[in-house]
């Protein structure tokens, strides 16, 4: 039994490793990896390997998203989900800033989601020609999560696109080309978000009304 | 036969008539056009006669007392059709009215053949045909313009949530085209088209096969519809989100959120877990692995050395010039050793043939050679002890030394004389 199971773990070392060191896995960053992931069969003969490390395969409500979670939550593990939540929440508010811009700029009908390509040129342009988003930009970009210290809307933009590649929001699919690819990773932010919403009661519904009233005004 | 006539007069009239206006409708098509997009048409932009003839021509039209004209709505919804303007189509489905003049045009065939009226039965007929046809182009039109709007997203308005109400508005239609569909009675249809067949295969076959085909797109479009709504919906519900709590996040910048991992049950999306570094180091305990280390190490020799390379050369070379200019000063040096080695040959050869050797210095001053002294006795010095031990003997080297200081061992050579001694 063992053997079978180390042999078939094997064919899906690279996958776990990828898992191990912390990244994210939906259909965007690793196409090959999220569809085994998608087997039942799989998913458990990862958990019952990871099982001496304290890991499982964990997912987000819709399944679009695949890491790895702790097993048993001891306090070790609690401190970290601690220290993990509160670096999210330092970093939710550039997060959520970047992506009404880009909905904006872009004049989309919704927020980025998975799957949704970025053109960094196509923004720079539409930035360059608009006060009001050069300046939301460059209040975004200068935040410490993004860290651009350049006045130009090309380096603040690529500098925000490289921060958001690192922490696996967007995937750059060649190297030498500025476009991007929205990875999975947003959609579980938004689940986390929402989530945050209704455990805290964020009376967001009467937000949008004095929102509306101080746009009016 | 007087009927005939008048029927063949009126319809050559109809032909000039309509003929006319759709020429004036082309002549002024530009004006129309302008009218059309920007709502009015300023009378100034028309000659007088022009005016009038599109007036009566009912293209045109002076709402109340205003001095602006506007285009009457048959020719707004000809050029919505025509050119896919889907925030101005309207599609109306006037079943029941399209199902009366039927019923009036069959019972118009039936007196007609009862009268033995052979040319009017063939008339009606031909009306019974044409209505049926717009009644089935009414859908087939319908349909196009809901696929049109389904397909091109409901690109025509800007905004999602004016695509959410042009979604509401095209369900609604759906709703009012099937309900007009149920309208059409087969059975009566039958029963109208009682013992003719050519009646027939128009009122029945044809048109049951029509709208069956119609039903199914209706419905296709339908489920489309409520899909692309759901999707809007979701879209909005997350832009909203974003929104919302972004605001509600600079209004509140010390905002923390509760301590969910501390909780008995911590939620799923919170749990993901510190990442591991797989990290692996080479094992020196299994011998039967030794020969790939082996090979492992070699390949990293392999690289390192490689690697020192392009670091020397990138080091040495300016940064402009490159590496040709790199190799190019390195075979400068070569030349130059190879030339130093050549003349430490020279002498010993000379050593050899000469009856009276000079010194190894004297050499150097006789052959004005322009290596620096020290450079050219470690040259000789080299050169004796790389030769071969047999053909060392050959030679005796003798050393001009001088001692430097009386307190260690340390001797300065200032002079070599090379002897050959023959064997």
């Amino acid at each position: 039994m063992s053997t079978t199971m180390s042999a078939s773990m094997s064919v899906h070392g690279p996958l776990v490793e990828q898992l191990l060191e912390g990244q994210f896995i939906c259909a965007i960053t690793n196409e090959e990896y999220f569809a085994k992931l998608q087997h039942d069969d799989v998913r458990e003969g990862i958990d019952a390997y990871l099982k001496p490390l304290n890991r499982r395969v964990a997912s987000n409500d819709d399944n679009s998203v695949y890491f790895l979670a702790y097993r048993d939550i001891d306090d070790p593990a609690r401190e970290h989900l601690k220290q993990q939540l509160g670096v999210i929440m330092s970093s939710l508010l550039p997060l959520l800033e970047w992506l009404t811009y880009v909905q904006e700029a872009m004049g989309s009908d919704g927020i980025l989601t998975a799957g949704d390509t970025l053109k960094l040129q196509e923004l720079v342009i539409k930035t360059e020609d608009n006060p009001s988003l050069r300046q939301r930009l460059q209040s975004l970009a200068s935040d410490k999560f993004f860290g651009s210290s350049a006045d130009s809307v090309d380096a603040q933009a690529k500098q925000v696109a490289k921060r958001l590649v690192e922490h696996g929001y967007l995937v750059q699919p060649h190297s030498s080309r500025l476009y991007f690819t929205v990875t999975g990773k947003i959609d579980y932010l938004l689940e986390l978000v929402r989530f945050i919403k209704d455990e805290e009661n964020i009376p967001l519904d009467d937000y949008q009304n004095s929102q509306a009233q101080t746009e009016l005004l | 036969m007087a009927t005939y006539d008048d029927d063949k007069q009126h319809l050559s009239s109809l032909f000039e008539v309509g003929a006319e206006r759709l020429k004036l409708i082309g002549d002024n098509a530009k004006v129309l056009m302008q009218g059309y997009l920007t709502g009015g048409i300023d009378p100034a932009a028309l000659n007088e006669r022009t005016l009038r003839r599109l007036i009566n021509a009912r293209v045109l039209y002076q709402p109340d007392d205003s001095h602006e004209l506007k285009l009457r709505h048959p020719v707004t919804q000809l050029v919505a059709a025509l050119v896919t303007d889907e925030s101005r189509r309207a599609i109306h489905a006037d079943i029941a009215d399209k199902l009366v003049s039927i019923r009036g045009f069959v019972e118009g065939l039936r007196e007609a053949q009862r009268m033995g009226d052979s040319l009017r039965v063939d008339s009606q007929m031909l009306r019974i045909d044409e209505a049926v046809y717009d009644l089935t182009a009414q859908f087939e039109e319908a349909i196009y313009s809901l696929w049109h709007r389904l397909n091109s997203n409901f690109g025509f308005v800007s905004n999602l949530s004016d695509k959410i109400r042009e979604n509401e508005r095209a369900q609604q239609q759906i709703k009012r085209l099937i309900d007009g569909m149920s309208l059409i009675d087969f059975d009566e249809l039958i029963e109208l088209a009682e013992g003719n067949p050519t009646l027939r295969k128009i009122l029945v076959s044809r048109l049951q096969q029509q709208m069956s085909a119609h039903h199914g797109s209706l419905l296709e479009v339908q489920k489309r519809l409520v899909e692309l709504m759901t999707r809007f919906r979701e879209q909005q519900e997350r832009s909203l989100l974003v929104l919302n709590m972004a605001g509600f996040l600079r209004e509140h910048p010390g905002f923390m959120v509760g301590d969910y991992s501390y909780r008995t049950q911590v939620p799923a999306l919170v749990n993901c877990a510190a990442p591991i570094m797989p990290a692996a180091a080479v094992g020196l305990d299994k011998p039967e692995q030794q020969s790939d280390i082996t090979q492992l190490v070699h390949t990293l020799y392999r690289q390192l050395a490689l690697k020192q390379k392009t670091d020397t050369s990138s080091v040495s070379a300016d940064a402009l010039q490159g590496s040709v200019q790199s190799t190019a000063a390195q075979q400068a040096v070569e030349a130059r050793q190879q030339q130093l080695k050549e003349d430490a040959m020279r002498y010993f050869i000379h050593v050899c043939e000469a009856p009276e050797p000079p010194s190894a210095l004297a050499f150097l001053a006789a052959e004005e050679l322009e290596w620096p002294p020290e450079v050219w006795l470690f040259q000789v010095l080299a050169e004796y002890n790389a030769l071969p031990r047999q053909e060392q003997k050959l030679f005796a080297i003798t050393r001009d030394e001088r001692r430097i200081s009386v307190f260690n061992h340390v001797h300065i050579i200032e002079d070599l004389a090379v002897r050959f001694k023959a064997a």
